[in-house]
Order: C-alpha cells, then sequence, then structure tokens
C-alpha cells in the first residue's frame, strides 16, 4: 500500500513538473469554468425566454372574455419544455430538441424551434458544456499524461530496477493510476463543487432530494469514467515497448471512440430500424382513423351507429331531442378515438427512436465515452427519453383540455343550434381558469436509473475488466 | 537516380503497416460515408414521391368530403412543398436532417404552419450524419497528422538523421521525398473517394464538382502545412503528436463550441416564441372581437379585395374566417421578419469566423455546394412564403364568392418542387485556406532552413 502511495505521490509531481501538462491542465481547467459559467448563462437565457412566454400564454388564456369552449379549444394552449436545473451542466439534446409546442384540438402537433434550426452548422462541431469537457477533453489530458507512464520507466530502464527492488506489477500499475487519477481530479473536485454551487443557485437555494441523487450519481459516473481512461492509458503503456507507440495507440482509441464510433452506431441503427418521416406518420394514423370511424366522413359506420346507441338510449328520434349538446357529445368520441390512435403511433414512433438509439447504449459496453454520454444526459434530464416524456405530457394536457371543452360544451351550451345570423353561443370565462397551466414534471431519479442500468453496468463492466487487469498483472505484462 | 529512389521510398512505404492501416481506415469511413450520406437523401426523395401521392389522393377525399364548401375544403387541404435534394446533399447532408424539407400548409395563417418540423430522433440530431465531407473534414487530418508527425523526430530519435546529414548534402531533400510520398498517398485516397463519389452519387463534372475538389485540396494541403510547420519545430516525437492532436481538437471542436457559444449570446432568438405567440393571439382574438375588425385589417393589407360583399349579417362565414387567420399573419409579420433577420445575422457572422477556422470554412463551402445549409432553408421558406402567397391571391375571390369546389381546376395544385441554385461564398473558402497554408509552409521552410545552415 505505502508503495502504491509513494509510486502515485511521484507521479503526480512529475506530471505537474512537466511545463506541458500544466499549461494543458490550466487550459482544461480555464475550459471548464468557461463552461460552467456558459452553462448557467445558457440556463439562464434558455429557461427566462421560456418562462416568460409561458407566463404571457397563461395570462392570455385567463384572459379570454365568454366564448364557446369549443373555440377555446382551438385556441388551445403553448406549452414550453422545461429545462432540468442540472442541464447547465451537459446540454444532451437540449439543442437539438424543439422548445414549443402548440396544443390544440384535434390535432397533434410537432415541438418546434430548437436551437439547431437555428444554427448553420457550426453546432454540429460540438457544444461547450461542462460534459463536453469531461467526456471528450479530460480523457486527451490523462492519455497524454499516462501514455509514458510505464514505457518511459521501460525505454529508461528504470522498469528492471523498479521491479528487482521488489515493487510488484500490481503495485506499479495501481500507483501510476492513481497519480494520473489524482491529476485528473484536481480538475474535477473544483468543477463538482463549482456544479453543486452552481446547481443550488439555479434552485434558488431549493434543492430537491432527487436532484440532489441525481448530482452524487453524476459525479460518481465521471469519477468511474476517469478511473477507467487513467486505467486504459496505463494498461496501453504497459503494453507497449515505446511510448511513441503507446501514444500513437492511445490517439487513434480516444478518436474511434469519441469521433467516429458514436455517428456511426448511430447511422447503423437509424439503417436498421427506419422511423416514419411525418407525412407518412400522418398517413398511417388517418388511415387507422378512416377504419375505427371518421367524424369528417358525412357516412362513416361507426358514428351512425354511435348516434343510433345514443338515440336509443334516450329513446328520441333526433339528436335535436336530446338533453345535451349532441356536438360536444360526438366531438369527445373523435377526440378519444383520434388520440388514441394518434397516441398508438407515438408510442410505436419513440420506440423505434430508442431501437436506434439502443445500439449507441449496447456499444457502451465497447466504448466507455458513449457509456458516460448516455448516462449523462439522462441523470441531466437533457436525454432522448426526457423529451419524448415531455412529448408524452404535453399530450396528456391536450387531450385533458380539449376533452374538458368538450365536456362544458356538451353540458353548457344548448343543443338547440343558433340560426345563421344569432349571435354565437357562450358560457362564461370563469370556466377558464378550471383549466390549470400546463407543468412538466420530470421523471424521477429511481425511473431514469431502471431505465438505464444498462448503461451503468456497463461502465461498472470497464471497472471490473480494468481491477482484473490489474490483479493479473503480473500474467500479461512483460518487463523487457 | 531521382525515380529509383521515389521508388524505394514507396517500398518502404508500403511496408509500413501503420501507413496501410491509415489508408485503409480512410478508404472504409469514406465508403461507410457514401453509403449513409447517400441512404439518407434516398430516403428524402422517396418520402418526396410519396408525399405527392398522398397530396393528390388527401385533396381529392377533401372534396369529396367537404366539396359543398369550399372553405371547408381549403380549411383541411394541404399543399406541400418539397426542397429537392440535389446529388450532392448525399455528399454533405449538412442540416438538412434538422431542417425540414417537406414542408405541408393550407391556405389559412402560415406562420403557425410554416415552422413545423419533421420527426425527428434528437439523439441522431445531435451524434450527426455520417457522410464523405465529415470523412474529408475529420477524418482525413488525423490520418495526415498519423502519417505525418513523426516524419523528422523519428529518423533523429532512431539516430539515423545524424548519418543523413553528415551523408547527403541535402538532408532536407530526403525529408521532403518522404512527405511528398505520404502526400501523394493521401491525395490518392482522396481522389480513390472522390471518384467513387463521381460515379456512386451521379456527381454531374462541373464547376461544382472542380470547386468541391479544389477546396478540398486545400483543405488537405492546409494540415500538411500545419504538420510540415509543427514538424520543424525540431521537437521529439511525442510533443509533436501532442501539439497536432491539440491543434485538430481546437480547430475542430473547442473554436467551433466557443463560437457557437458567442454567436447564441450575441444574436438570440427569442423572436421564435414570440412569433408563434403573436400569430395564435392575432388569429383567435377577432373571434371577440367586431368582424370589422378583422376585415379592415385585411383590406389594409389586400385593398384589391374590397370589391367582394362581406356577409356581415352571418354569425360565421369563410370570408371572415380567412381574415382572421390572415390577421394572424400580419401581427406576427414583425417578429418573424425580425427572426428572419437574425438568422441572417447569424450566417453572416458564421461565414466571418470561418475565415480563421478552416473546418468550419470548408464545412460550409460544402454544404453551400451541397444546397444544405441554413441560407438554403431560409431561400426554401422565402419560396414556401411565395407560394402560399399565390394560393392565397387565387384562392381569396373564389372563398369570397362562395364559389363550389368543383368550379376549381385541383390539378394544377400538385406537390410543389423547389430546387435552390446558390452555392456559397467559395472564394472566401479558398482564400482563407490559401492564406494559411502559405503561412504555415512559409514558417516552416524558415524554421527548416536556421536548422539546416
Amino acid at each position: 500500500m505505502k508503495t502504491i502511495l509513494l509510486i502515485a505521490g511521484s507521479t503526480w509531481k512529475a506530471s505537474f513538473r512537466n511545463k506541458a501538462t500544466l499549461a494543458l491542465t490550466l487550459i482544461l481547467g480555464l475550459a471548464l469554468c468557461l463552461a460552467t459559467y456558459i452553462g448557467w448563462q445558457n440556463f439562464n437565457i434558455q429557461n427566462g425566454q421560456r418562462l416568460k412566454y409561458k407566463q404571457i400564454v397563461r395570462q392570455q388564456w385567463l384572459a379570454k372574455p365568454d366564448k364557446h369552449p369549443h373555440r377555446m379549444a382551438h385556441y388551445g394552449y403553448l406549452a414550453f419544455r422545461d429545462k432540468h436545473e442540472l442541464s447547465f451542466f451537459d446540454f444532451g439534446i437540449e439543442s437539438f430538441a424543439g422548445v414549443s409546442i402548440f396544443l390544440e384540438a384535434h390535432k397533434q402537433n410537432t415541438v418546434n424551434f430548437s436551437e439547431a434550426g437555428f444554427s448553420n452548422g457550426m453546432l454540429r462541431f460540438g457544444e461547450m458544456s461542462v460534459a463536453m469537457v469531461l467526456q471528450l477533453l479530460v480523457p486527451l489530458l490523462i492519455f497524454f499524461l499516462g501514455y509514458n507512464s510505464i514505457s518511459a520507466e521501460r525505454e529508461n530502464g528504470t522498469l528492471k530496477i523498479l521491479l528487482c527492488q521488489g515493487v510488484s506489477w500490481r503495485a506499479l500499475l495501481t500507483g501510476k493510476i492513481a497519480g494520473i487519477i489524482a491529476v485528473s481530479f484536481t480538475l474535477f473536485i473544483p468543477v463538482i463543487l463549482l456544479t453543486i454551487f452552481m446547481w443550488a443557485m439555479l434552485s434558488h437555494w431549493q434543492v430537491t432530494a432527487d436532484a440532489a441523487i441525481r448530482l452524487l450519481l453524476l459525479v460518481l459516473a465521471y469519477a468511474v469514467y476517469f478511473i477507467i481512461c487513467a486505467g486504459i492509458a496505463v494498461v496501453v503503456s504497459a503494453v507497449h515497448k515505446t511510448s511513441r507507440a503507446a501514444l500513437t495507440t492511445l490517439l487513434a482509441c480516444w478518436v474511434f471512440f469519441t469521433i467516429v464510433m458514436p455517428r456511426i452506431t448511430q447511422a447503423i441503427g437509424v439503417k436498421v430500424y427506419p422511423s416514419p418521416s411525418k407525412i407518412e406518420f400522418a398517413a398511417a394514423v388517418e388511415s387507422d382513423l378512416h377504419q375505427q370511424g371518421d367524424s369528417h366522413n358525412p357516412d362513416d359506420p361507426h358514428y351512425a351507429k354511435f348516434r343510433a346507441d345514443v338515440l336509443k338510449q334516450y329513446g328520441v328520434n333526433d339528436v335535436k331531442d336530446l338533453p345535451f349538446n349532441y356536438g360536444g357529445y360526438v366531438m369527445a368520441e373523435g377526440e378519444r378515438i383520434s388520440a388514441d390512435i394518434y397516441t398508438r403511433h407515438q408510442k410505436a414512433l419513440t420506440k423505434t427512436f430508442e431501437q436506434q438509439n439502443s445500439f449507441q447504449v449496447a456499444a457502451g459496453y465497447l466504448n466507455p465515452f458513449l457509456a458516460i454520454k448516455n448516462l449523462s444526459m439522462a441523470l441531466t434530464a437533457s436525454d432522448f427519453n426526457t423529451f419524448a416524456d415531455f412529448q408524452d405530457q404535453a399530450e396528456v394536457y391536450r387531450y385533458g383540455l380539449a376533452q374538458r371543452m368538450n365536456k362544458l360544451q356538451k353540458e353548457k351550451i344548448s343543443n338547440t343550434p343558433p340560426g345563421e345570423k344569432d349571435k354565437p353561443l357562450t358560457i362564461s370565462r370563469a370556466h377558464w381558469a378550471e383549466q390549470a397551466d400546463f407543468k412538466y414534471v420530470f421523471k424521477p431519479v429511481s425511473q431514469v436509473i431502471s431505465h438505464h442500468i444498462s448503461t451503468i453496468v456497463s461502465l461498472l463492466c470497464w471497472l471490473m475488466v480494468l481491477l482484473g487487469c490489474l490483479l493479473l498483472s503480473s500474467k500479461w505484462v512483460k518487463t523487457l | 537516380m531521382d525515380q529509383r529512389i521515389y521508388l524505394l521510398e514507396c517500398k518502404i512505404f508500403f511496408r509500413n503497416k501503420t501507413l496501410l492501416t491509415g489508408i485503409l481506415i480512410l478508404l472504409i469511413s469514406g465508403f461507410a460515408g457514401l453509403y449513409f450520406g447517400k441512404n439518407f437523401i434516398e430516403r428524402q426523395k422517396e418520402v418526396i414521391r410519396k408525399a405527392e401521392k398522398l397530396q393528390t389522393e388527401n385533396t381529392a377525399r377533401n372534396i369529396k368530403y367537404f366539396g359543398k364548401e369550399l372553405g371547408l375544403v381549403l380549411y383541411h387541404t394541404k399543399f406541400s412543398m418539397a426542397s429537392e435534394p440535389r446529388n450532392w446533399a448525399a455528399f454533405s447532408n449538412g442540416q438538412r436532417d434538422i431542417n425540414p424539407y417537406l414542408i405541408g400548409v393550407t391556405t389559412l395563417g402560415l406562420e403557425g404552419q410554416l415552422y413545423d418540423t419533421d420527426l425527428n430522433n434528437p439523439t441522431t440530431l445531435l451524434l450527426g450524419n455520417m457522410d464523405l465531407a465529415f470523412v474529408f473534414i475529420f477524418i482525413f487530418p488525423l490520418i495526415i497528422i498519423a502519417f505525418t508527425y513523426n516524419l523528422l523526430s523519428g529518423e533523429q530519435e532512431s539516430g539515423i538523421w545524424g548519418l543523413l546529414r553528415s551523408q547527403s548534402a541535402t538532408p532536407l531533400k530526403i525529408l521532403w521525398r518522404k512527405f511528398a510520398i505520404r502526400m501523394a498517398a493521401i491525395y490518392l485516397t482522396a481522389l480513390v473517394l472522390m471518384a467513387a463519389a463521381g460515379v456512386y452519387l451521379r456527381l454531374a463534372a462541373d464547376l461544382r464538382l472542380l470547386t468541391v475538389i479544389v477546396v478540398l485540396s486545400l483543405y488537405l494541403l492546409f494540415w500538411f502545412a500545419l504538420s510540415f510547420w509543427v514538424i520543424s519545430r525540431g521537437k521529439s516525437s511525442s510533443v509533436n503528436a501532442v501539439t497536432l492532436i491539440s491543434c485538430w481538437v481546437v480547430l475542430n471542436i473547442l473554436a467551433p463550441a466557443l463560437v457557437n457559444v458567442w454567436l447564441t449570446r450575441k444574436y438570440p432568438v427569442p423572436e421564435a416564441l414570440e412569433t408563434v405567440v403573436m400569430q395564435r393571439e392575432g388569429y383567435h382574438e377577432k373571434w371577440d372581437m367586431d368582424k370589422r375588425v378583422a376585415l379592415n385589417s385585411f383590406y389594409r393589407h389586400y385593398p384589391q379585395f374590397k370589391k367582394y360583399p362581406f356577409p356581415e349579417e352571418l354569425a360565421f362565414s369563410w370570408y371572415w374566417y380567412f381574415a382572421m387567420q390572415q390577421n394572424g399573419d400580419d401581427q406576427a409579420a414583425p417578429g418573424a421578419r425580425s427572426m428572419q433577420h437574425k438568422l441572417t445575422q447569424r450566417n453572416d457572422f458564421t461565414n466571418a469566423v470561418a475565415f480563421i477556422l478552416p473546418g468550419i470554412q470548408t464545412q460550409l463551402t460544402l454544404n453551400g455546394i451541397a444546397g444544405s445549409d441554413l441560407q438554403q432553408h431560409l431561400d426554401f421558406q422565402q419560396a414556401l412564403r411565395n407560394y402560399h402567397e399565390q394560393l392565397r391571391l387565387y384562392f381569396y375571390p373564389a372563398i369570397f364568392q362562395d364559389q363550389p369546389a368543383k368550379s376549381i381546376d385541383w390539378s394544377q395544385f400538385k406537390l410543389k418542387h423547389y430546387y435552390e441554385d446558390g452555392s456559397g461564398a467559395i472564394w472566401q473558402s479558398i482564400l482563407s485556406l490559401v492564406v494559411f497554408t502559405s503561412l504555415l509552409s512559409g514558417m516552416a521552410i524558415y524554421n527548416f532552413r536556421k536548422k539546416m545552415y
């Protein structure tokens, strides 16, 4: 143990004695501070905009005068995608997913206005966030630190001396890894503290247990990630004869894991599980609608039966004689059927997208970068699942709003239609406040974890393999 | 003599496994890029073909169901416009995945429909497309770095350099020969990929092709020059590798990310949300106002329609409805214009900054040539605005006169194809690349001169 600490200590000292390392660490430290500031700014600006318009939308909704409820159903609602406080840390898909969705009766709209749509391609080169620096650049620093950790000793001939002095391979490798981890943690620990501070500030000093667990897991996950990276660096250095060869291998790995592999796995996922375009999706929904019941078709059998049933139930011959507004009643049925069909298709679409993404989730077992990327996005609620969940909650709200208005129409609006030239029927505006504001609720962290269990396992697998490598090190490393 | 030495160098080159692996990586990823890039564009073409068919069917059904009321037919009928991908779009997919290439709009308010996106997997958008442009911009430089970083230092470290210097009058020439062989190998690989692209993507042998070849050649030359400069500093192989990789990270990841942050802070686009809110309010509030309010505002925009008598006494008329819808657009117009302006500003800003960032510069140029950049999308939106205006002018009189749907010749309203013909700032790109390449080569040659004599 003492030897390990000794080796770790000297690795740590040697690293900082090297000017290039010191410069790189400083640059990365600055980059991290900058990224934290940018994330904080980005959160404030984006969230501020959304909150502003969210309030305007609510005020406008409440200020509507007496109206026919169906008009109100078409006036609808605008929902804005909330940002999680932790999303300042990792932007994830934030910039690539839409921000606002218009919720109206009979129609499901897309979530529009993503930041990516306002960009002419620079965004595709990468986004500056704390997560990006930690995932992409810190490993590069670790590789720069670790590529010659063993191979340089070998080249200098000190390796033989060390081993002759009774230092075991296990202790040597562990010590080197610990030293490099210590260097990366001099960057990481201030970032953690800064992150905790920012997070508390962005939550207005009212932190929730859920977010605290998310943050704790995030810190743990990144710590494991750095340990894995340091392990890879030292192990690669140990198996190469020269430092140059070790560096080449490490850089090639870095490029392949972080730049090439993510694109290729996703491209394969998209190819294997093609998703429908919007018009194909709409056509599929419509074709189901025609089969099950199309309220627009005057000769639709479903609605003919629906009408006959209600007439029979109330013992009347004409819908005009019903004791409630028949229009509202039919529309509720139409909304039910169409929303049902839409939700079915939307679920299938989300599943297809998840299947597309499953390739890179699985690739996490081969590529720790993808594993940490997915986990980090999930924990900061900036991943695809959160987006899909937002869409689901928005649709539930939309459906609730439309059906509330249909119910109001059924119950409060006279069943005798006004004449062509009469004033339209209205209900009191007091009803508008009954429709609560849209509030997105983030999934609890327990669900996030259970959904990403495979990613967590993949990171742990990497850690296990690394430990295995260390324990059995004397079996596979050659001294000369 | 010279020829023989080159032949020998070639032999050494091909004996080297690292170099062959590099070429192989380029070829494999290049072909993968071609395949996925083309696949992506073929899919868009297929969707456009389907949309063409669907539009005819849907219009026919709407006429069948609602034929009695033209207003109701138009309420439901969508008129689509498709931004047809060029063959080059398969080479550089650009923003064609993020921005919708097919937009269907009814003759109601346009602003509420213009910004609808396609159904996208945001994770795919985040990770980006795998196309040949990606291989050229990201992977080629890395292989160039791998090929050249130890050219001088490797010889120095193995002790050969000293021997060479003492025996040859022109040791620089030897170095240059090695460099030239590697350049030839890279350019040959690039040529093979370009030829494959030409055949596979059916690229015409025109000015576009020439421009792409020139720009890409210059881009690769820039990386050779950078590498040449780094090795000319005479540092060790490891330092060279670290320096070059850091350059790559800064130029292709860090600097663009920072510029992007600057851009989003300098030109935020709150107008997007404003436009949506204004459009919705501008239209819906008219339901609760005197009909004249909507109508007067409508006549201010279209005085020519005053001549059609308005059925004032009716509680509802399609005349009123379409006028209200148009009001929404008028109300949203300042926001929409300001949003367009912001996006143009963003475009200009990026183009200006790209001058010092060769990776972005090349990507933007390729996107411009491929018709897959933001400008192209803005042009497409403008084309759709014009088309929508045409539709309005055509249909308004028919609606206002309560003409039956049968009186309209619907066969003229097929899916509209939009072909874009811009090509971006090519000269800036060439100039920027030439400037930096010459600068770096000059510095490298200076370094060498200083060392040799």
